[in-house]
């Protein structure tokens, strides 16, 4: 590893002048379960920082809070652990608590935070088809101020977010899910644990009566980013939920990704497992939802 | 010293106090709770850390190597490339025989050049800043491919190759054909051939033939190869490692560095994982530097340069054609055995001909080795070397022909199981050994009856295997000393990699008939310790286990003259019990250990003091075998594959020490699940090693095991203390196999790709 400063500021203000001060030599520092690992193997994803700005103290992105007119905020510096362990996430967010609590051994969910993982972009990111598919928004503070955008909207590539160098990320808004909704999250992994997704699947159906209303699949690990899969939503919104009608939303989610071919599976394997566990998922929400 | 086969008769017939009695490990207090002193914690005084630049070809021409503008780096004490290198004698045909390539770079990470600075972060940074010229070579990365007679060369042609390292895991007296002729990328060659296979196959009902591959797996120990070395100013080399082989290292060092064997010191320090990969690799450079700037050296593996750059196991390609008749004899075995050596000699090609025809009794054999050079990283040792590879193909056969033939295959194997007097494939006989013995008690687990209750409900199924291994063989010595207050100091020359010492101190403890707390064992340096083989190929309690109770049994003599002498009686009307030496039966007539730790020890005193000296030699082989059973969950829609359940059975002649042979039991199993299952080391086209971390290097998580059953067989060895036999690796050698048959119970389909990831899996099912 090469030799840098580490600041510790314990502002939000203070910490974007520090970005702002250091530009592309500087680098935010959550957890360190990504930025560390990287920095010790020279990942090429960017120059090693020479400076280290570290998140830990600043108050404003730690937390998770919920209110029934606002719904989920979760700071972007709460960890793995608090979602995962989160009455309210578990309650109503349950793919989200079930994606936190995925990342890792317990260690790591104690170190790894919900920024961390958003801002990293891996599109293996085992928080975001869940956030994604409660259409989560992004809010990000700047040297301008803050500004909202739709997490879709946030992963521009592998390790590319819409984050410019002075910019935080600074929590994630989830909207109030509607009555009626279940939903679920799990991914497919070589190993049973200490592992990344070769492929992660979160769908969240809201029914009414005996059609589903509104039906979201997000996927992750089989494109350059976490994605929302929406010919397979749009095949399943409006009809009745069937085996028959999960089995074709799961074919048509497994022909619109993309997955690549790399040394955890071929991008045949991806697909197969896409439309397996599209299928899983959906099967999993529809009873939550029915089940309250 | 003491008459050894009266001593064994008599201890026949008696009650132990001490052996077979389950203790935990001696040193593993410390291990848990963070204390134990490990080669990476040492700081000696002007200490250098040294960081390695490999190479990023795996076949390559240096042109030109420019360390200057390292030099020139703020920190930097000194930067090595080869021209930089001290004298030493270079055997380029031999891994452990070069530091650095002096022009031919012949895998991928290979060391080409060091940076010496004090802090190892400087050291990192300037290694960047060396030039190296590369003109790049076509890379030969497959072994079949490699074997064609239009292949590239490897690398060019081998001079002498040293075996020494290979025979310390197994030997067994048969030399191997080594490359002569035309040059081509096979290292070395044998032939096994008995009665005549054609006709063996002729008389057959079933006849089945498969290729099964298996991957190039690595040891991952928890701790990274590590080292210092240090030459002072009276010109002593000391070298502190982590190794199971430390004399082997001194004889190496010596030879390669021209210094005498007396002027070198090799402490094995505590061996955080080892499995045979630990045996001698960058001692030579980190001693050379040592050498050439004089301040102490320190180089710690990063894991990723572990991955690189140490010794994993080789991947294997088993052509096998196997024939039953309906009774279930079976009549011929025909195999063509292919080791991936990497660039260096030293795959475990002999021990992987010699099981794959060793488990059964079979008139007709030809057997057929090679061992290939690629440009991968060379490969070494992991547990019983090459015997998983070899495994998991004769043992899916013989859940095939079993199948085919509706046998159960249990009594197929038991039916055809080598015993004591039938010939390995090379004509040697066996001794006495419990390869039956095994497949009797696995047909008892708990696991392998729920063979017929559990079978085609949902996807589940149980397959078993056998295997086994044949072992190492080496002189061993031991001193046994008497203290003046009474307690026991025992020392030895070999690292304890598994809990030996703590069987050590039992032995010795049972020999004087004393609780396990009065003794202490050290494991010495090469300067202090009597000799002893590398601990490797399972024969550490087996060779100085032997030479610990010889030298208990000479302290025990010399104690026991020094009391008759004092009681005016003879040795033979003595008793010696609980730190107490009396005339039988008296009550008054009592020497304690104390007593006679003064008596021998004081001013003057009367007696010399109490030194027991145990040294053997073996050439007697006490082969381990095990019987292994495993339970699985197929998800036939994701190809995940679940171990549920596993047992093993293992023969270990005699358990010393019971719950360090469990965990031996217990520990191979589970590398043996890692190879099943996840552990796989992959490269590109270009020979490039993909996976070189632990995240996508996959060994199995505790969640990932299930519980291991571990059930010990113990019929005894011809030589062993006690009976003991080997025991630390044949545990590992029958997981892929068993395994795999088991799979193969639950979905119809034998995999014959190790390790089987849900897409071999998917693909096996034709989902893919
Ligand atoms: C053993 C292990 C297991 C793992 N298992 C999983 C797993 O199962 N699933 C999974 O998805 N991941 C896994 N990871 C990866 C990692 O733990 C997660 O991505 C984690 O959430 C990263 O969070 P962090 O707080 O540690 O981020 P850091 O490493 O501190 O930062 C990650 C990146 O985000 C940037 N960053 C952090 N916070 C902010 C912010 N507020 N604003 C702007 N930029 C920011 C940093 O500069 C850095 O580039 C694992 C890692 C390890 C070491």
């Amino acid at each position: 590893m090469r030799t840098f400063e580490y600041h510790a500021p314990t502002s939000l203000n203070e910490a974007i002048s520090l970005l702002q001060e250091h530009g592309e030599a500087a680098r935010p520092l959550a957890g360190g379960t990504d930025l560390v690992v990287q920095m010790k193997e020279k990942a090429t994803k960017f120059a090693a920082p020479s400076h280290i700005v570290s998140l830990l103290r600043v108050p404003e992105l730690s937390g998770v809070s919920f209110s029934e007119s606002e719904g989920l905020r979760i700071g972007a510096g709460a960890t793995m652990s608090q979602v995962a362990d989160s009455p309210i996430i578990r309650e109503r967010y349950r793919a989200i608590a079930e994606g936190a609590a995925l990342v890792g051994s317990i260690q790591t969910m104690n170190m790894a935070t919900v920024g961390g993982n958003l801002c990293n972009a891996a599109p293996s990111a085992d928080i975001a088809p869940p956030l994604l598919a409660f259409e989560a928004e992004a809010v990000i503070v700047g040297p301008s101020g803050r500004r909202k955008l739709a997490l879709e909207e946030f992963f521009l590539g592998p390790g590319k977010t819409a984050l410019a160098a002075d910019e935080l990320l600074a929590e994630v808004r989830v909207p109030l899910p509607p009555p009626g909704m279940g939903s679920a999250y799990d991914r497919h992994t070589p190993r049973k644990q200490m592992d990344i997704a070769v492929v992660g699947v979160a769908a969240a159906l809201t029914m009414a009566g005996e059609r589903i209303e509104r039906a979201r699949v997000a996927l992750g690990a089989v494109a350059p980013t976490p994605v929302r899969a929406p010919q397979a939503e749009a095949a399943l919104e409006g009809q009745a939920p069937s085996d028959e009608l999960f089995a074709r939303a799961a074919d048509v989610s497994a022909a619109e990704c993309s997955p690549i071919a790399d040394l955890r599976g071929s991008a045949e394997f991806r697909r197969h497992i896409v439309r397996v566990m599209t299928k899983r998922m959906l099967r999993e929400a529809l009873d939550r939802a029915r089940s309250g | 010293m003491a008459q050894e086969t009266e001593v064994r008769e008599e201890e026949m017939q008696r009650e132990y106090r001490n052996v077979g009695k389950p203790v935990t490990r001696i040193e593993g207090a410390g291990k848990v709770t963070g204390e134990t002193i490990y080669a990476d914690d040492m700081q000696l005084p002007r200490m250098l850390h040294a960081k390695v630049l490999g190479s990023p070809y795996a076949h390559a021409r240096i042109k030109s190597i420019d360390g200057s503008a390292a030099r020139q780096h703020p920190g930097v004490e000194a930067v090595f490339t080869p021209a930089d290198l001290p004298e030493y004698k270079k055997n380029f045909s031999n891994r452990r025989g070069v530091i650095f390539p002096d022009e031919e770079v012949l895998f991928y990470g290979q060391p080409v050049a060091a940076v010496l600075a004090s802090d190892p972060h400087v050291a990192e940074e300037a290694l960047a800043l060396i030039k190296v010229e590369y003109e790049a070579l076509p890379p030969v990365v497959d072994p079949i491919t490699a074997m064609e007679e239009s292949s590239p060369l490897v690398r060019s042609p081998l001079g002498d190759v040293d075996r020494s390292e290979e025979r310390g895991h197994v030997t067994v007296g048969v030399e191997q054909e080594e490359a002569e002729g035309k040059p081509s990328n096979i290292a070395s060659q044998m032939n096994f051939k008995r009665g005549d296979v054609e006709a063996g196959f002729e008389q057959a009902d079933v006849v089945v033939e498969h290729t099964w591959r298996s991957a190039v797996v690595h040891q991952s120990y928890i701790e990274p190869h590590s080292t210092v070395a240090d030459y002072d100013a009276s010109g002593e080399l000391s070298v502190w490692t982590s190794t199971q082989a430390p004399f082997y290292i001194r004889d190496e060092l010596s030879q390669t560095l021209g210094l005498p064997e007396n002027k070198i010191r090799v402490t094995a320090t505590e061996v955080g994982g080892g499995f045979g990969g630990k045996i001698y690799l960058q001692e030579l450079m980190v001693a050379a530097l040592a050498m050439a700037v004089r301040r102490p050296v320190k180089y710690i593996m990063s894991r990723k340069e572990d991955m690189l750059a140490a010794t994993p196991a080789p991947q294997a390609v088993i052509d096998l054609k196997t024939s039953m008749t309906r009774d279930g004899k079976l009549t011929a075995l025909k195999s063509r055995v292919v080791y991936d050596s990497g660039a260096f000699p030293g795959a475990p090609m002999l021990p992987g001909c010699l099981l794959v025809g060793g488990y059964y009794k079979c008139e007709n054999l030809d057997i057929q080795g090679y061992e290939v050079l690629t440009n991968k990283v060379s490969v070494g040792a992991l547990r019983a070397p090459g015997a998983h590879n070899v495994t998991f193909a004769i043992e899916s056969h013989m859940d095939m022909m079993a199948r085919e033939l509706g046998l159960d295959p249990i009594e197929v194997r038991l039916k055809n199981a080598v015993e004591e007097g039938d010939p390995l494939p090379s004509g040697q006989p066996y001794p006495r050994i419990g390869l039956k013995q095994c497949l009797e008690a696995i047909a008892e687990s708990e696991v392998w009856g729920r063979r017929n209750r559990e079978r085609g409900t949902g996807n589940r199924g149980v397959g078993l295997a056998v295997g086994g291994w044949l072992g190492g063989l080496q002189p061993a010595s031991a001193i046994v000393c008497l203290n003046s207050d009474g307690t026991i100091n025992v020392t030895v020359g070999s690292a304890d990699i598994t809990g030996t010492n703590t069987s050590f101190a039992q032995i010795t403890a049972e020999v004087l008939n004393v609780p396990l707390e009065m003794v202490n064992v050290t494991t010495g340096d090469t300067r202090t310790a009597p000799y002893a083989g590398m601990s490797a190929g399972s024969k550490t309690t087996y060779t100085v286990g032997r030479a610990v109770k010889l030298a208990a049994e000479d302290a025990r003599q010399q104690m026991l003259e020094i009391a008759a002498k004092r009681f005016e009686a003879a040795p033979k009307e003595l008793e010696m019990a609980d730190g107490v030496v009396r005339l039988n039966g008296s009550d008054e007539k009592t020497l304690t250990f104390q007593r006679l730790g003064r008596l021998s020890t004081n001013f003057a005193a009367p007696f010399p003091a109490v030194v027991g000296r145990g040294a053997i030699t073996t050439r007697k082989m006490a082969p381990g075998f095990t019987a292994q059973a495993a339970e699985v969950e197929v998800d036939t829609d994701t190809g995940e594959v679940t171990v549920l359940g596993f047992a093993v059975a293992q023969d270990a002649g005699f358990a010393i020490n019971p719950l360090s042979v469990e965990g031996q039991m217990q520990g191979g199993a589970s590398q043996g699940l890692g190879i099943a299952l996840s552990e796989e080391m992959m490269y590109d086209s270009e020979g490039r090693l993909l996976n070189g971390n632990l995240l996508d290097y996959r060994m199995p998580t505790t969640r990932d095991l299930p519980p291991i059953e571990a059930i010990i067989v113990e019929v005894p060895s011809e030589e062993g203390p006690y009976g003991a036999r080997i025991v630390g690796e044949p545990s590992i050698v029958a997981g892929a196999a068993a395994v795999g048959n088991a799979i193969a119970d639950a979905i119809g389909v034998h995999l014959t790709d190790a390790p089987f990831t849900p897409e071999r899996v998917l693909r096996a099912l034709g989902k893919l």
